[in-house]
């Protein structure tokens, strides 16, 4: 009997796991854009698809570049685009398309933090941002201005704002 | 009840290994330090054939401790390589206070401070409850001054001031000039780099390898490992021809483990330690046969705030204000402890409070002896108040204003005849009476600071194994270690023990014949 109701728990923890297993792939195969190399960087659905990424009534995009998107979505404001896209759409929208970043390659390696650095100057960014309050988030007393610019700015994903594991800083992080 | 404990007895190791480990994937539990892999299982697992990588001494992690031992094995001719789990150098050695305790030293001299290595031992062992392995307490504090002058002149880190930390009988914690052990981090990463050392981070030890006869002799990791997800990374070994040092740290932010050596410690406590600081490193040196020590006497801090996130501003703060202002429980409006004693019994007694306690100076022990950049991002993120009467300071925090007010001349009075006969508190003879205004408050409540247990070392810094020997080709040394503190770890003797024996485990480490 004890047997049994061992296989019994055994077999609804399997069936539990597969489940769980179906369920995460279906939603990351739903969720998952398709990286089009050369898709134009207003053309939501030639990544996207027939999944709906704008609010309903957002103006058509397609002919859209970074300058246009501003006109409506000031930089610094919270309800900046920077916040609401992931970076790799913003450089797209400027202009900076996949092989920018990767190079002319078909693997899709990791991008150093000195191809970030040919374009954005340290000093310049540290000057930029000596304003913000608590504290400027391009130097710290900890790592100087030597942190890799990816621990916040990811390009694939969300931002996130590295300092807040030990802090609490309420940094909107683009 | 008699029923289940019976099923249980039926129910095989291995039917329970596999329902808990469903259990765990099923629900997506992180496990952190406590692997699922069994000791049979890790030996089981073979040789590598072939190498991705090859030093002489690999190093694993990148704080004091590491680094100290880094730069030392490569100046005694041995090929080196810094592996960091973490996307950062650093550990918490990156994020501490900067206070590195060292008895006998010129700083102290030119204060009139009388101290000894044997004084700084003796107050090691008092606070330690005599659990101390007393020749390796003995090492860090006879070790401790000739450790800050190299430091000082030959990695170029600056040190400025004397501090006092609870539990010592002097002032002998000297702090780096920007209050922050960045200071000397970075000056050794520089070091380091210049004398041709790599430091390769989001690199996470997985296993290590054992020869057939008992040695170490390489690691298995994970490169690219993205820190704290386990899908990340790729597998590589890394061959170490003469040993492998352990600098990975402590694991005060390792829930699971903490809970199994003092169950107390759940998720409600909060730490002080960087995210990175759990114990995967230290079990897996266990796998390999290592033994560890005094792993149930996980330190407290009493100085952190409930008001900021991990160790935060308020250290700074109240550990510069012991001995000049009084400590006060706001329900009774009176003391209740000796300020300057030791991190144990100091949290102990906010514990038994039972709610979050005050710590407090006025203008002229705040201005004296609190770091300026410390005082005002306290201040900004509203952990350390500013009141223009100690009445106002009272309301704020719902005392008892006329007790308070009482308990406050009361301290007043201990402190100009420098002694107290309440809770023998050592009140500095520059100490004043707490009357100018403004006067400035925190609130303290215990987070989880510094695991004193780790691996059993010897004076060589080799690891013991179960067998009582050395286990062949592997060193550890700073909060990975365990037994030099004992009960309690001292404030600021941290930096001296990462210090000391960082440097004696790379010595010994590149001095180990290659076995090939």
């Amino acid at each position: 009997m004890d047997t049994g109701f061992y296989k019994g728990l055994k077999i609804v923890l399997m069936t539990g796991i597969v489940a769980v297993f179906i369920v995460g792939i279906v939603t990351i195969i739903m969720a998952a854009p398709q990286r089009t190399l050369n898709a134009k960087p207003g053309s939501c659905h030639e990544c996207h698809g027939a999944e709906k990424v704008l609010p309903s009534g957002h103006p058509e995009t397609v002919k859209m570049g970074l300058k246009d998107c501003l006109s409506c979505h000031p930089i610094l404001e919270k309800e900046s685009l920077r916040t609401k896209i992931t970076g790799s759409h913003i450089h797209s929208l400027a202009g900076i398309t996949c092989d920018g970043c990767h190079g002319k390659t078909d693997k899709q390696d990791t991008v150093e933090v000195d191809t970030c650095l040919t374009c954005h100057d340290v000093d310049s960014l540290v000057k930029k941002t000596s304003g913000i309050k608590p504290t400027n988030p391009h130097t710290s007393p900890h790592y100087g201005k030597d942190l890799d610019c990816n621990l916040c700015h990811h390009q694939h994903a969300r931002s996130e704002n590295y300092c807040n594991q030990c802090h609490n800083f309420k940094f909107i992080v683009p | 009840m008699g029923k289940d404990s019976e099923k249980s007895k039926d129910m095989s190791r291995r039917d329970f290994f596999k329902s808990t480990a469903g259990a765990a994937v099923a629900t997506g539990a992180v496990l952190g330090g406590i692997g699922l892999i069994s000791h049979d299982a890790a030996a089981r697992e073979e040789i590598p054939k072939k190498w991705d990588e090859s030093y002489d001494v690999v190093i694993i992690g990148s704080g004091f401790a590491g680094l100290a031992a880094a730069i030392e094995a490569k100046n005694a001719g041995a090929n080196v390589i810094i592996i960091e789990k973490m996307p950062m150098h650093g550990g918490n050695s990156i994020i501490n206070g900067g206070d590195f305790c060292a008895a006998g030293t010129k700083m102290q001299k030119e204060a009139g401070i009388q101290d000894s290595p044997e004084q700084m031992l003796k107050d090691m062992l008092k606070a330690g409850l005599y659990l101390n392995h007393p020749e390796l307490a003995k090492i860090v504090a006879y070790g401790s001054k000739d450790a800050l002058e190299w430091c000082e002149t030959y990695i170029g880190a600056r040190f400025t001031r004397l501090n006092f930390h609870g539990g010592h009988s002097v002032k002998r914690a000297h702090q780096t000039i920007n209050a922050s052990g960045s200071e000397l981090v970075n000056k050794m990463l520089s070091k380091v780099k210049e004398l041709g050392v790599k430091v390769q981070t989001r690199t996470k030890l997985e296993r290590f390898i054992v020869s057939e006869n008992n040695r170490i002799i390489g690691i298995e990791v994970k490169k690219n490992y993205r820190f704290p997800d386990e899908n990340t990374g790729k597998k590589a070994y890394i061959k170490a021809s003469k040993a492998v040092i352990l600098a990975s740290g402590g694991f005060a932010r390792d829930v699971n483990l903490r809970k199994v050596h003092d169950p107390r410690l759940d998720e409600r406590f909060e730490s002080t330690n960087q995210p990175g600081a759990t114990g995967e490193a230290l079990m897996a040196a266990c796998m390999a046969r290592a033994m560890d020590v005094h792993m149930d006497w996980i330190q407290l801090g009493p100085w952190t705030s409930p008001d900021e996130k991990g160790f935060g501003y308020v250290p700074l703060f109240c550990e510069r204000l012991v001995g000049y202002g009084p400590m006060i429980n706001p329900k009774t409006g009176k003391r209740f402890f000796k300020e300057t004693g030791n991190r144990k019994e100091r949290a102990d007694a906010i514990i038994l409070v039972g709610v979050p306690v005050l710590i407090m100076g006025d203008a002229y022990a705040v201005k004296k002896q609190v770091f300026p950049e410390a005082l005002e991002k306290g201040l900004e993120n509203g952990s350390i108040k500013r009141f223009n009467s100690l009445e106002d300071l009272a309301k704020a925090y719902n005392i008892p204003v006329a007790v308070f007010k009482e308990e406050v001349a009361r301290w007043n009075s201990f402190v100009e005849k420098k002694k107290d006969p309440d809770f023998d508190c050592m009140i500095f003879p520059d100490a004043k009476p707490m009357v100018e205004a403004p006067f400035y408050a925190a609130r303290l409540w215990p987070k989880v600071h510094h695991t004193m247990g780790g691996l059993v070392i010897n004076k060589d810094a080799q690891v013991i194994g179960f067998d009582l020997k050395p286990v062949a080709g592997l060193y550890a040394a700073g909060e990975v270690s365990g037994g030099i503190h004992g009960a309690v770890r001292l404030g600021g003797v941290a930096m001296a023990d990462c210090v000391v024996f960082g440097r004696i485990a790379g010595k010994n480490a590149a001095k180990e014949k290659s076995w090939g």
